[in-house]
C-alpha cells in the first residue's frame, strides 16, 4: 500500500489540440485538502476529470492507492473515491433522502436494492451534516447551501478514502462558503479522508488548504504551502492583475491592488 | 417495496377483473364463451399496455427527459410499420431471395429491426455534442411518425391489401393466435426482469455522465443496454398492435406521482398502470361498440390519443413554464 492515496505524473490533456493540462503531477496523503486555484480556463475542471478517469490522460499516468487508474473498475473506484461537480444534477423529483441513497449505489448488489447497512449508514450522514429534518423535503425547495450539503452527503455515503470537488463553493454567500470548507476539514481530519479541491477564493484557500496547487494556462506554477504560494508578485502574473497582500494574523491576505481606481 | 409491488399488480387485478364484465355484447356475467374472448382481450391489452409503460419509464431515464414515449419518438411506428411489411408477400419474397424461409425470421425480428431503426435515426438526428435535444428529439420523432405512417399506407394501397383495416394506423387490440401472444408475453417478460435488474443504476443514470461515472455506472453500455431491452418489448407489443400511442408517457407520469422517481418502484407501479390503463381503455372501447357502432370495435389507439394528446401538451405547457424546454 503506498502512503499516497493519490499519486499523478506528468498529466497532460489537450482538446482537440489546445493544451488544457501540461506537465501536473501531485500527490494526496490522507487527512490532507490540497486546494487548486487559477484563473478560469486554467485547466482545474480538467485536470480533476483526468483524476477521476472521465478524460484519459494523453500523456502521464494516474495511481489510486497505488493502483494504476486504468485497472481500476468504475464500481471499485467509487467505493474509494467521490467526485463532486461545479454544477451537480437536482432532479426536481428527489428528496434529499433519495440523493443521498444514491450515494450508496456502488455497492448495491443485483437486485439494486439498500441493505439495512446501507440505510444505517445514510442516516449516519444525514445526522453528520444536520440534514436529518430536510430527509422528505425536495431537492428545489432546499437553500444553495442546504444543497451542496446534500451534495456533500452523497459522497460521504460512499464511504471515500478521497474526495475530489470542482468548486464546491461555487454559488454560495460568504457565510455558507466558509461553513462548508469548515465541515469539509473536520471530517477530513476525523476520517483520516484526503480532499482536493479546486477553489476560487485565494484567501479562504490560505485558511483551510494544507497545500495549494497553483495552475497557470494548464500548467503548474507552483505547490506547496499557502504561504509559499500565495506570493502576491507570482498571482499578479498569473492572474494578469496587479495584487498584494495584506498582514493577517493566520495568513497575509491577497487582494486587487486598486489604489488608481 | 414487496408491498408496492402487491399493490400495485392488485390495481390491475382489479381493473381487470371489471374488464371481464363489459363488451360490445353487454355489460353482463360472462358467458364461458364471453369469458374466454374477454379474457383473451383484456390480457393482450395489459400485456401490451404494461411494455409500452415500462419502456416509457426507461426511456424517459435514460434520455433524462420527461416527455420521452416509445409512441413520440417513433419507435412505436418505426416496428409497426416493419411488422406490417412482414406480412406482406413482398417480404416473403424478399427473404426467400437471401434463403430464408419467412416463418425463419418472426415478426418480432422485424418488429425489433424497425424499433431500432427508429431508434437510430431518432438518436442520430438529435445529438449534439454527446447530448439529446429535447426538442429536436420529439420533432425527430414525429416526423418518422409520419413518415411510417405514409410508407404504411403506400404499401396498403400498392398491395391492394384489404384484410389490413386503417386501424393498425392508429394501433388496436386485434385477435391474436395464441402462439403469437405467448411469443410476446416472452419477450416481454425477459425484457422486463432485465430492466428491472437495471433500475437501481438507472436511477444513477438520472445524473450527469460525470456524477454517473464516479457513482460506479458505466453510463455508456447502461444506456444502450436499456434503450436495446426497452426497444425490444416495444417492438414485441407493437408488432400485435400497432402503435398505441401516449401510454408510455402517461403511465410513468400518473406513477411518479405516486412512489417517485425511484425507478426501482417506478418501474414496476408504471407498468401495472400501463397493464390497468389498456386493459380499461378496451373495456371502454367495447362497450362503445355496443350501441350504435355495434360489429366495430373501436380501435383502441384512438382513445388513448384523445386521453394522451391534451395530457402531454399540459406537461409541455408545465416545462415550459419552467422553463425546462
Amino acid at each position: 500500500m503506498s502512503e499516497y492515496l493519490l499519486q499523478a505524473d506528468e498529466l497532460c490533456f489537450a482538446y482537440n489540440g489546445a493544451p488544457a493540462v501540461e506537465g501536473v503531477s501531485l500527490t494526496l496523503r490522507p487527512g490532507e485538502v490540497l486546494g487548486i486555484i487559477g484563473p478560469n480556463g486554467s485547466g482545474k475542471s480538467t485536470l480533476i476529470k483526468l483524476l477521476m478517469g472521465h478524460l484519459s490522460p494523453q500523456g502521464g499516468s494516474v495511481q489510486w492507492m497505488g493502483r494504476d487508474l486504468k485497472s481500476w473498475s468504475p464500481r471499485e473506484l467509487a467505493r474509494q473515491v467521490a467526485y463532486l461537480p461545479q454544477s451537480p444534477t437536482a432532479d426536481p423529483a428527489h428528496r434529499v433522502i433519495d440523493v443521498l441513497r444514491l450515494g450508496r449505489a456502488p455497492y448495491l448488489g443485483v437486485l439494486g436494492l439498500e441493505s439495512r447497512d446501507d440505510l444505517e449508514i445514510v442516516k449516519e450522514v444525514a445526522q453528520a451534516l444536520e440534514l436529518t429534518d430536510l430527509l422528505e423535503r425536495p431537492m428545489d425547495g432546499l437553500s444553495g447551501g442546504q444543497r451542496q450539503r446534500v451534495f456533500i452527503g452523497r459522497c460521504l455515503a460512499q464511504q471515500p478514502k478521497a474526495m475530489l470537488l470542482d468548486e464546491p463553493n461555487t454559488f454560495l454567500d460568504l457565510r455558507h462558503q466558509v461553513e462548508l470548507c469548515r465541515w469539509l476539514v473536520q471530517l477530513t481530519r476525523a476520517l483520516g479522508m484526503g480532499v482536493l479541491m479546486s477553489v476560487h477564493d485565494l484567501n479562504l484557500a490560505a485558511m483551510f488548504a494544507d497545500r495549494i496547487l497553483l495552475l497557470d494556462r494548464g500548467r503548474p506554477a507552483r505547490l506547496g504551502r499557502a504561504v509559499e504560494v500565495l506570493e502576491p508578485k507570482l498571482l499578479s502574473q498569473v492572474y494578469n492583475i496587479a495584487l498584494e497582500s495584506v498582514p493577517h494574523r493566520l495568513h497575509p491576505l491577497i487582494v486587487p491592488a486598486l489604489d488608481e481606481m | 417495496m414487496i408491498l408496492t409491488l402487491v399493490a400495485a399488480a392488485a390495481v390491475w387485478a382489479l381493473v381487470a377483473g371489471v374488464c371481464l364484465f363489459v363488451g360490445s355484447t353487454g355489460n353482463n356475467w360472462p358467458t364461458d364463451e364471453q369469458l374466454a374472448y374477454r379474457l383473451e382481450r383484456v390480457l393482450t391489452a395489459s400485456l401490451i399496455g404494461a411494455a409500452l409503460a415500462a419502456s416509457g419509464v426507461v426511456y424517459q431515464a435514460i434520455l433524462r427527459n420527461p416527455l420521452a414515449d416509445p409512441y413520440l419518438l417513433g419507435v412505436s411506428s418505426g416496428s409497426a410499420l416493419f411488422a406490417y411489411i412482414w406480412r406482406q408477400p413482398m417480404a416473403a419474397a424478399m427473404l426467400a431471395a437471401v434463403g430464408l424461409a419467412q416463418t425463419a425470421v418472426s415478426q418480432q425480428v422485424f418488429a425489433f429491426a424497425g424499433a431500432l431503426a427508429a431508434v437510430t435515426i431518432v438518436f442520430v438526428l438529435s445529438m449534439r455534442r454527446g447530448r439529446l435535444e429535447p426538442l429536436t428529439l420529439l420533432l425527430v420523432g414525429v416526423i418518422v411518425n409520419v413518415i411510417a405512417g405514409a410508407l404504411f399506407l403506400l404499401i396498403n394501397i400498392l398491395a391492394r391489401d384489404t384484410t389490413t383495416q386503417m386501424t393498425f394506423l392508429v394501433g388496436s387490440i386485434q385477435d391474436v393466435s395464441d402462439r403469437q401472444l405467448w411469443t410476446v408475453a416472452v419477450l416481454v417478460a425477459i425484457g422486463w426482469v432485465l430492466l428491472m435488474l437495471m433500475s437501481a443504476p438507472l436511477n444513477v443514470a438520472l445524473l450527469s455522465e460525470g456524477e454517473a461515472a464516479s457513482l460506479g455506472v458505466r453510463i455508456h453500455r447502461l444506456r444502450w443496454a436499456a434503450l436495446v431491452t426497452a426497444s425490444l418489448i416495444t417492438a414485441s407489443a407493437v408488432a400485435i398492435s400497432g402503435p398505441i400511442g401516449f401510454v408510455g408517457l402517461i403511465c410513468p407520469h400518473l406513477s411518479r406521482l405516486i412512489v417517485g422517481n425511484d425507478q426501482r418502484r417506478l418501474l414496476p407501479v408504471a407498468t401495472a398502470a400501463g397493464a390497468a390503463l389498456l386493459a380499461l381503455a378496451d373495456g371502454i372501447a367495447r362497450m362503445l361498440a355496443q350501441g350504435r357502432f355495434a360489429a366495430t370495435v373501436l380501435p383502441v389507439g384512438i382513445l388513448t390519443a384523445l386521453m394522451g394528446g391534451p395530457f402531454f401538451l399540459l406537461l409541455l405547457y408545465q416545462s415550459r413554464k419552467r422553463r425546462e424546454l
